[in-house]
């Protein structure tokens, strides 16, 4: 009877340690995403553009078969984020996951797709998007634990680039309705996602040439930073659209009555305004950080370059600013982040750029032509954050 | 030799250094000695012009320093400071090699040189050369700044609170190496202290600053033995004079020929401070000092050592 | 604050009020700035009205992410939740790279125009700030403080309510202010979705190209923001020097 008791006990151990076993991410992800494909349509069909949509179901999708078997796969990836710590596996999984979902969504929708119809539009629905999000959140995670260095993370992220960029290419998504409003817009899209990207990556560079410089001033004397940080500071409250409407103004009796402005292109409306509002709006961080990398420099290191005889010049520019770029490139990238996503308000004022498209499809009620336009500009800030991240690495692992 | 004339520092109206001359030896280890705020710092700020002075003038082998480019001049002055001031976006050697690499040597000629000094300080060259320095310990990061300091073979080598940042054990050891340094290249140098036991420990010739002012410059014999005033008595103490005064005699220099059997033996460099407390913790009465080569053993006893500290 | 700095936000919060109580009395400042006769001052709608639904978007936006941001930094820097740190670290990080555009031009086709879709982008665009601020002013209680008062025999609740936040929340106020100054700004966006706020005198201004309606649209907007910064912040120093967390 005693060896009855024992034997009895170590089993109920096991079951609530297998319980606390569990990943608890990973049991919250494999909730999200199993409670979005159960109760959510994971693609929806619209006959037309304008038409309601119908919510169509895994099964309605892809057929009993390959729904099963996207499934299993579905079901592996969940064991790995329930059961397997490893960051790597986690990781693999994850990449595995968004692969068969990017083959069932483009798959599925040529599948409902009738054939020759060019009206029809197939969307992701919300179980898609909620399995999205779960995936990417399982691969950040692990990406986060595993702590890649700079230069392998800049390698994953072109990897990663690359292999979206053929996906696209390949024309696996051609019959998503992101795609055929794309399609409709191609040449317009190459124009406005350039202009996008020049009017940030403009912005960001005006405003290094002019912050850096004004940071250093800062950093030199106390009462030039409290005049000047200040009104930098309250620039950046004035509101975006604001701030780009009150510059046409003064760029339109520029270009009025100043030739060579005219000359330059600068008008009240277009990319003029745009670019002067965006350059403004980074001045802060970019100075602010300038101040801040340079103050932080060991007086010391300063003190000891001066009594070896390096001139002024040279303090600068062997200690200081190499000691201080780590911070100022925080700066920068904390602004180039904020100009891609500013430069979509461009728009509003004839600036181009992507913010085109969302503007055109807030006022179509038009998600999909929102998202032609929300959905590069995302990613554009995503890549440029992920970059100046692994520089800023790269930079700041030496001095400690 | 470096001469100091009639050197004023003035700020606003306070006279941070206040008409100080003196003259400096060449190949001496002179240390300045003076609490914070006596000026000391300044003073050799001066030298190398870090500082500017508001009048009087420093001389170094009869040329006034303000007749070169301040640049020009620090870069033929070793520098040291508190804290050794690395640059921690360098490693070891690029930070040895900094005045070299500004005086545009040729590469060959630098890195033979920074392994050549790297190993004067007893830093393997392969181990220690591609470290940056926040991976060392504080004795290796001060060893560096001392290397830096002498990178391009300067005669004088100007020193600020070089071991403040050391905890005692490793200070001790530090000192006894720069030393060593100076004897082996033969550099003058001028360190800046706070520290009495470190001027006695290290230097040839001591100056005491207070309030901007000289109180009194002389060798340590001097400073022990005739205080120019209250306040040099007051910062030497009078506790352990004796003692001192035994700290900077040898072994060699009191030894006398005698009868030597027996005797536990005392290394020739050792001070006579600790070839008492040498003796009072054998029970002994008298030791025996090695010779030069071929000469036989002489004898130190407990008696002479007495004799010897007795000062007024 | 001394009155010297005082006193520019006083005149300033005096015009403010002014202003939007009696607009008309303005329109000569602002007659310049139009052209072929265009009204000078905005008369769609009372500007008074539309500052108080702005501030009340804000206000809302604000205190839900606030709550929310406070309690997930609370979270995840306990030990039960220390799981979840690297992964809301990254998307604190990521989370920024979406622009407050995008998110409302997202949300507005899924829960229809108006204010709703302008208050999830205000709030999800607020809770970046608070919860970042949060997790630094909690990590960087010292572990001594908090290592004492578990030796004094606190528990884990008695630790984070009488020891911990007070001692972050300078930090994580300062999110709580930098959320709002940012939501004031993007609110004004919310008009392009049909939001009622001030950004509707900027989008009129834009669309009939009449730079006083933009002008004082935007003056009204930066003004309120500068003087809720400043109001917040005053307080904030006022309430932490009596707990003496704040000398």
């Amino acid at each position: 009877m005693a060896t009855h008791q024992a034997a009895a006990a170590p089993p109920r151990q096991v079951g609530t340690g297998a319980l606390a076993r569990l990943d608890r991410l990973g049991l919250l992800l494999v909730a999200l995403a199993a409670g979005g494909l159960a109760s959510l349509p994971f693609l929806t069909f619209k006959a037309n553009r304008i038409a309601a949509g119908a919510g169509k179901t895994l099964a309605d999708t892809l057929g009993t078969a390959v729904a099963a078997a996207f499934l299993a796969v579905l079901a592996l990836v969940a064991a790995v984020a329930l059961l397997d710590r490893r960051p790597r596996v986690r990781l693999a999984a994850a990449l595995l996951g968004v692969g068969a979902m990017a083959l069932a969504v483009g798959f599925g929708a040529g599948w409902l797709t009738p054939p020759g119809d060019r009206f029809a539009r197939v969307a992701p629905g919300g179980g898609a998007w909620l399995l999205l999000l779960a995936l990417a959140l399982l691969a950040t995670d692990a990406l986060a634990r595993l702590g890649l260095s700079p230069l392998l993370r800049m390698a994953a992220l072109a990897g990663a680039a690359a292999v979206t960029v053929l996906a696209f290419r390949s024309g696996l998504f051609d019959q998503l309705s992101v795609m055929r409003e794309y399609a409709s817009r191609a040449d317009v899209f190459g124009r406005e996602a350039r202009q996008h990207l020049l009017l940030a990556g403009g912005s960001v560079a005006a405003a290094i040439l002019i912050g850096a410089p004004l940071g250093a001033l800062c950093a030199l004397s106390p009462r030039i930073r409290g005049a000047v940080l200040p009104v930098l500071n309250v620039v950046q409250t004035i509101p975006s659209i604001a701030l780009f409407g009150l510059l046409m103004g003064p760029l339109a009796w520029l270009g009025r009555t100043q030739p060579w402005a005219a000359e330059l292109g600068i008008r009240g409306i277009g990319a003029a305004p745009a670019l002067l509002a965006l350059t403004l709006y980074a001045l802060l961080p970019v100075a602010a950080n300038t101040a801040l990398g340079l103050g932080r420099v060991p007086a010391t290191a300063v003190d000891a370059a001066a009594g070896m005889g390096m001139t002024r010049r040279q303090i600068l520019a062997r200690i200081e600013i190499p000691l201080a770029l780590p911070v100022i490139l925080a700066g920068v990238r904390v602004v180039l982040v904020q100009n891609i996503g500013l430069a979509t308000i461009a728009a509003l004022i004839g600036g181009g750029g992507l913010g085109t498209f969302v503007f055109q499809g807030v006022g179509q009620t038009a998600i999909d032509l929102v998202l032609l336009g929300a959905a590069p500009t995302v990613a554009m800030a995503f890549v440029a954050a992920v970059l100046l991240d692994a520089v800023v690495d790269a930079l700041g692992r030496r001095p400690a | 030799m470096i001469e100091l004339e009639n050197l004023t520092k003035r700020y606003g109206d306070v006279d941070v250094v206040s008409d100080v001359s003196m003259q400096i030896q060449p190949g001496s280890f002179t240390v300045v000695v003076g609490q914070s705020g006596s000026g000391k710092s300044t003073l050799l700020r001066m030298v190398n012009r870090l500082v500017e002075p508001t009048a009087g003038r420093v001389l170094i082998d009869g040329r006034d320093v303000a007749s070169l480019p301040g640049p020009t001049l620090r870069r033929g002055i070793g520098y040291a400071i508190q804290g050794h001031g690395l640059f921690p976006h360098r490693t070891v050697a690029q930070n040895i090699a900094t005045v070299p690499t500004l005086l545009g040597w040729p590469k060959a000629k630098i890195r033979a040189r920074v392994a050549e000094l790297l190993e004067a300080l007893q830093l393997d060259p392969g181990q220690f050369a591609a470290k940056y320095p926040d991976e060392l310990s504080g004795g290796e990061q001060q060893r560096v700044g001392v290397a830096r300091a002498l990178a391009a073979g300067p005669n004088i080598l100007l020193m600020d609170e070089p071991f403040g940042a050391l905890d005692p054990i490793i200070r001790v050891k530090a000192q006894d190496d720069v030393k060593a340094i100076q004897r082996r290249f033969e550099t003058t140098i001028l360190l800046v202290t706070h520290d009495m036991e470190e001027a006695f420990h290290l230097g040839d010739a001591i100056a005491v600053m207070s309030g901007g002012k000289l109180q009194q410059y002389g060798s340590p014999e001097d400073l022990l033995l005739r205080p120019a005033n209250d306040y040099v008595s007051r910062l030497i103490g009078s506790s352990d004079r004796a003692l001192r005064a035994l700290s900077l005699k040898t072994a060699r220099d009191a030894a006398e020929s005698g009868d030597t059997d027996g005797l536990f033996p005392i290394a020739p460099d050792a001070n006579l401070r600790d070839a008492l407390a040498e003796l009072i913790w054998r029970g002994a009465d008298a030791a025996a000092v090695s010779g030069e080569a071929g000469t036989p053993p002489r004898r130190l006893s407990l008696r002479r050592i007495l004799a010897l500290g007795r000062g007024a | 604050m001394s009155t010297m700095a005082l006193a520019p936000r006083v005149v300033a919060l005096v015009l403010l009020l002014a202003f939007l109580l009696a607009p008309q009395f303005f329109a000569p400042v602002f007659a310049p700035l139009t052209h072929n006769g265009a009204p000078p001052i905005y008369t769609q709608a009372s500007l008074l009205d539309l500052a108080i639904a702005h501030l009340e978007l804000v206000a809302l936006a604000t205190v839900g992410s606030a709550v929310v941001a406070i309690a997930l930094g609370v979270l995840v820097t306990r030990r039960a939740g220390a799981e979840f740190l690297p992964l809301s670290r990254a998307i604190v990080n990521i989370g920024q790279t979406f622009p407050p555009v995008a998110v409302l031009a997202v949300a507005a086709p899924l829960v229809g125009f108006g204010q709703a879709p302008t208050l999830i982008a205000l709030f999800v665009y607020g809770l970046l700030p608070i919860f970042e601020n949060t997790l630094s002013g909690l990590q960087q209680v010292s572990a001594a403080v908090v290592e004492s008062a578990k030796g004094a025999g606190m528990g884990g609740l008695q630790r984070l309510v009488k020891i911990e936040l007070p001692l972050a929340a300078p930090q994580i106020l300062e999110g709580v202010r930098l959320s709002t100054v940012i939501a004031i700004g993007t609110a004004t966006i919310g008009s392009t979705v049909a939001a009622k706020g001030l950004g509707e005198v900027i989008i009129a201004g834009l669309l009939s190209d009449n730079t006083a309606f933009i002008l004082q649209g935007g003056l009204v907007v930066g003004v309120m923001a500068v003087l809720i910064y400043d109001a917040m912040t005053a307080l904030e120093r006022i309430v932490l020097r009596r707990r003496g967390v704040r000398r």
